[in-house]
């Protein structure tokens, strides 16, 4: 189960009208059309009347009147034409908002940045940025035009049906302020519906996946049947439950469907006494064929639109609880006021000398308040292979970090090569490498476009891959992942070593590149990594590897945030 | 299409359910055009009586009748639709315990190898919510098609009835065309985008995830904004593809009601072409267009189910494909529970109790795992024998293969003499005990965790074993005891404390064979060296195969065996 987001329901209905803003041309389009549609309506069923009077009570032939039915079609055809162009505009309404929420995600992520963004795991933010994302859609295509059709519409039946018969009009009216009520009940019943839904769907499906998760343990230990019979158990439990309350909260669309329904029945049967000339006072009197149909007509019409409304509540809801888990991502990510080459404590310090990395009196302390660097300070010489160690927790990380420019001291100076951490392009290699579907030769020209296939063969033969990817039948042209096998940890940390020594960088950063590797691979990292050296790079790794550690030219140890040359 | 009928067969074993919520929903829609048209009808024959009277002529008409009727069906209208969608919500959320029920049964019986690769947060998301669309399939799609229909021909026999053939087949048509653009032509016009698009959003997850986990090399490279890029272009095109599909829904439903309302134009003109040559009344002429405009409830939810009917046949057909591996004469479905404890048969102290001969495999369950050198082995009752090697050297499948969950590729593995097809994989399974690589554990109690393995252990005897993974302090220290939750995916617990339970409840288990992989991950030194020097009692007289990365991972043995990784 997810934990209860910080944004409450308020902060994200909020948000949504705030988007609901930036796309405030489609959703307007979208309104529009759906009152042009209302107006094609009450011109369809006023044709519809004035047909019927004219042929049973005026006596008119029908061939005479080919004329008002060439209207009325023309009022049924612009009525459709209006209702697909709102879905049209409101489809496209969302989309934009997606496209515009996905991109506000994104620059998060970067503000985020590499280090903290690992916090929350990869299939989780991947979530939010998908499956959230679209859950904004049905709010944006369908409740928040409606809602506003569902204001307007009646009204124009409203006036209408008041030219037409005072009296029935305020049958209507009288519903009138019983809407606002309407939408209160329907509001809060469709609500705590949606709750109960999402929360019996949400504990049944974390049941139900936890059984599939472990699986292979229920089989070991012979407890497949029990396991079935459980899931059904609990469903059945979670049904009688969730049905206690959707029995009360259907009440509450029960109340509409029957003041609609109620208000047809008593316009229909005022129309009929009145017709029959049995009620003498008011407007009824005056009423004809034509108009007491028209009116007939219009009341089913004037109720529709807040059908519809309540129909797309659970739209609403979804919204909401994508909105808050997508706020709460979105407000996380640093404010990024500052630039940070204004900034004096990453003002880079002038006159670098041959250094190739200079952290001078860092400080920095984490969002929790753990001090993470305390007063470090430390020079790394050009081309030099530097090793940062100590305990985990010590602080080699976070001191990598800082030079890579993932994470921003709070106080002191870094220069990398005379200029600001991460002003010019630098290899990395962390636990996790960049891997996009495609070839290999794909993956490696990420960072060297121009790169020759000669280049990228050489570059895969030195970090020891060039066996594996002759052996594939379109050499360095085949897909990394194929048939839906991935590349080892070990594989995959070589590709992106691969990068390093394609790209050319002078500076290589390297955090535990051996951390979790087999002995084969240990041996290849190392193997490459001593290659680069001898290159020339300038590479500053954190490790506790023996055999890394005998390749250094300077030691330093972290401990507890404090940094010692050894 | 043919991809959605496993599915709706086993929908209509709830047949009687779904057929009364039918009649629900069809009661809802019949009281609801009866109630407009029967009023039409009411005004129009007032209006006219209401002319004759004027004129002095004399004329009556029945009120009561038409004026109860109106009534009744303002009633009945809003009690059958509260009726149906309870009702309906009910067999919805038992179709829901079917369903899955169904697809986990569907699962046990899949062999390990079959499920390999069907792991991990995204497949399990994207399966649930395959699930999930399967549930959907009786109330938006089944019983409402099913209702437009009966309705749609229930209106063109009133037409016929009251009216004349001309009229009934000028409105089935048009109904037809109707129904045509709602759901058939609707499917085939966008059956292929909804397909790829559920392609397009795995890819764009993927997609995802890698930017996300290599956001520090790329921002080192300095080529992140490049690939953000990228990946925001990918992701317009995907709404792009989303909105093109709303759009086709929108304009199929309106065009849906554009065909209906003109349905209700011809058959207004017909009527009163009728009621000109004398042939009916003017109400009855009244009547019939106005049951026509009614129709429009029963058609309008068709669009939105036949728009997604193509990513639902999507889900249907990864779900079938889950089961297709199914091999019946393989049946790892354990009826009897590892309660009823059969004679083991691994007592006969005859003969081995394990043997590798020649075992390899191409492709292990985890997808990187080879085991291309043959592997031959023997274990007598009461051998303690390790195996240790690196990551990717093929320990965990061989795992797997002695405890009867992967048959070898080559080779022969055999359990007391009898090979592993020769032998029912329950029998195999109950005789012995595996401690997989992963942990799993379930969102239960510590209780409930430890009696899958021995359901009449008594709480001394899980205390006991508790004590042996060192964890008996812990439980003890908690207010809730052997009633502590252990949290999804084991949360509450650290991993050490998550695997040392993991390996109580493997040792729990009465079986003389023990398979431990990697018992001790995520468990510090000392705790490890203590609970290797409780383990010795709890292991005497038994069997046992460790596998770890190296001697020090694994329990006291008699002999270790060594394997390296096969390529490179």
């Amino acid at each position: 189960m997810e934990p209860d987001p910080q944004t409450n329901v308020a902060e994200a209905r909020r948000w949504l009208r705030s988007l609901s803003g930036d796309v405030r041309g489609p959703l307007l389009a979208a309104v529009a059309s759906g009152v042009l549609a209302g107006v094609f309506t009450v011109v369809q069923m006023g044709f519809l009347a004035a047909i019927i009077q004219a042929v049973l009570v005026d006596d008119r032939a029908l061939a005479s009147l080919t004329g008002w039915f060439a209207a009325l079609i023309a009022a049924v055809v612009l009525r459709s034409g209006a209702q697909g162009l709102q879905t049209r505009f409101a489809a496209h309404g969302s989309a934009r908002v997606q496209d515009r929420v996905r991109r506000q995600l994104l620059a998060s992520w970067s503000d985020t940045g590499p280090i903290r963004l690992m916090d929350t795991s990869a299939g989780t933010l991947a979530r939010e940025w998908l499956d959230h994302v679209t859950a904004l859609h049905g709010y944006f295509a369908r409740f928040q035009p409606q809602m506003w059709l569902s204001v307007i519409s009646p009204l124009i039946i409203l006036v209408v049906v008041f030219q037409l018969d005072w009296l029935a009009a305020i049958f209507l009216i009288l519903a009138a302020p019983l809407i606002p009520l309407f939408m209160a009940l329907v509001g809060m019943g469709a609500e705590s519906v949606n709750q109960r839904h999402f929360e019996t769907v949400a504990r049944l499906s974390g049941f139900f996946l936890d059984r599939i998760r472990g699986l292979t343990t229920l089989q070991l230990f012979g407890q497949t049947a029990s396991a079935a019979e459980a899931i059904r158990q609990r469903s059945d439990q979670y049904r009688r439950l969730t049905m206690e309350t959707l029995r009360i909260a259907f009440l509450s669309s029960a109340v509409l469907e029957f003041f609609s329904s109620v208000a047809i029945a008593v316009v229909a049967i005022y129309i009929g006494f009145g017709l029959l000339g049995s009620i003498q006072y008011g407007p009824a009197a005056q009423l004809t064929l034509f108009s007491g149909l028209f009116v007939l007509l219009l009341a089913p019409e004037f109720f529709q639109p807040l059908r519809q409304l309540s129909q797309h509540y659970h739209d609403r809801a979804s919204a909401i609880g994508a909105a808050r888990l997508l706020l709460d991502r979105i407000q996380a990510a640093p404010v990024q006021t500052t630039d940070h080459s204004h900034s004096p404590r990453t003002m880079a310090p002038a006159g670098s000398s041959d250094a190739a990395i200079k952290v001078d009196r860092v400080n920095l302390i984490f969002p929790n308040g753990r001090p993470g660097l305390i007063d470090v300070s430390l020079t790394v010489p050009d081309g030099s292979t530097t090793v940062i160690t100590g305990p985990s927790g010590g602080g080699k990380s976070t001191l990598l970090h800082v030079i890579a420019g993932f994470l921003h001291p709070d106080s002191g100076t870094v220069s990398v090569r005379g200029g600001l951490p991460g002003q010019t392009p630098f290899g990395w290699l962390g636990q996790s490498p960049f891997l996009q579907q495609g070839s290999w030769a794909n993956n490696l020209r990420l960072v060297a476009p121009e790169a020759t296939d000669a280049q990228i063969a050489e570059a895969l033969a030195t970090v020891g891959l060039g066996q594996l990817v002759a052996g594939r039948p379109e050499g360095i042209n085949s897909a990394v992942a194929e048939s839906g096998v991935g590349l080892s940890g070990g594989q995959a940390r070589r590709l992106s070593l691969a990068r390093c020594f394609l790209a050319d960088y002078p500076l290589i950063l390297l955090d535990e590149p051996t951390a979790g590797l087999d002995a084969a691979s240990e041996q290849q990292v190392i193997r490459a990594l001593g290659e680069l050296a001898h290159r020339g790079k300038t590479l500053v790794i954190s490790t506790h590897h023996t055999a890394v550690l005998a390749m250094a030219d300077e030691v330093w140890t972290a401990t507890q945030g404090r940094a010692h040359h050894a | 299409m043919h991809d959605l009928l496993p599915w709706l067969r086993l929908i209509s074993g709830r047949r009687k359910r779904l057929i009364n919520g039918a009649l629900l929903m069809l009661l809802t829609l019949l009281a609801g055009i009866a109630l407009l048209s029967v009023s039409g009808w009411f005004i129009t024959a007032s209006a006219l009586t209401g002319l004759l009277l004027a004129s002095g002529l004399a004329a009556s008409l029945n009120i009561y009748v038409p004026g109860g009727s109106i009534r009744l069906f303002a009633v009945t209208r809003t009690v059958a639709r509260y009726l149906e969608r309870v009702y309906n919500h009910n067999t919805v959320l038992q179709l829901l315990a079917d369903i899955r029920v169904r697809v986990f049964r569907d699962l046990t019986r899949a062999p390990l190898g079959v499920r390999a690769g069907r792991s991990g947060a995204n497949w399990l998301n994207r399966f649930t919510n395959d699930v999930d669309t399967m549930n959907t399939l009786y109330l938006r799609l089944v019983a409402p098609t099913a209702m437009a229909l009966l309705v749609s021909l229930a209106l063109v026999g009133l037409v016929w009835l009251l009216g004349s053939a001309p009229a009934a087949l000028t409105l089935a048509g048009l109904l037809t065309a109707a129904f045509v653009v709602a759901t058939v032509a609707l499917y085939a016009r966008t059956r292929q985008r909804a397909a790829d698009q559920v392609i397009q959003t795995g890819q764009l997850r993927q997609a995802a995830v890698a930017h996300i986990e290599g956001q520090a090399e790329l921002v080192a490279a300095g080529v992140a904004d490049h690939y953000r890029q990228d990946l925001l272009a990918s992701a317009d095109r995907y709404t792009t593809v989303q909105e093109h599909l709303d759009r086709c829904s929108g304009w199929h439903l309106a065009l849906t009601g554009g065909l209906v309302q003109l349905a209700s134009v011809a058959v207004l003109w017909f009527g009163l072409a009728l009621f000109q040559d004398g042939a009916i009344s003017g109400p009855v002429a009244v009547l019939m267009p106005l049951a026509v405009l009614g129709i429009q409830e029963a058609l309008a939810p068709l669009p939105d189910a036949f728009g997604q009917l193509g990513a639902t046949v999507m889900a249907a057909r990864r779900l079938n494909e889950q089961s297709a591996g199914i091999d019946s004469s393989v049946i790892v479905e354990s009826t009897t529970g590892a309660t009823e404890a059969r004679a083991d048969f691994l007592d006969d102290n005859a003969r081995p109790v394990l043997t590798f001969d020649a075992v390899s495999i191409d492709q292990g369950a985890e997808r990187d795992e080879h085991v291309v050198t043959p592997v031959s082995l023997t274990l007598e009752a009461g051998d303690h024998v390790g195996i240790i090697g690196p990551s990717g050297c093929g320990k965990s499948t061989l795992a797997g293969i002695a405890a009867g969950l992967q048959a070898p590729h080559r080779g022969r593995c055999t359990l007391a003499g009898r090979e592993y097809t020769r032998l029912p994989a329950r029998d195999w399974l109950q005789s012995v005990s595996y401690l997989t690589q992963s942990t799993e554990l379930f969102d239960d109690t510590v209780r409930a965790n430890l009696l899958m393995a021995d359901a009449r252990a008594t709480d001394q005897a899980l205390w006991q074993m508790l004590g042996v993974v060192d964890l008996a302090d812990l439980f003890a220290s908690l207010p809730a005891g052997l009633d502590t939750r252990v949290g999804a995916y084991g949360r509450h617990l650290s991993g050490g404390e998550g695997r040392r339970l993991a390996l109580a409840r493997a040792l729990l288990k009465p079986s003389s064979l023990i398979i431990l992989d990697e018992p001790f991950t995520g468990v510090d030194t000392a705790a490890r060296e203590r609970i290797k020097e409780r383990l010795a009692p709890v292991l005497t007289g038994r069997t046992l195969l460790a596998l770890g990365h190296s001697t020090e991972a694994l329990p006291y043995t008699d002999r270790t065996l060594s394997m390296t990784v096969p390529d490179q």
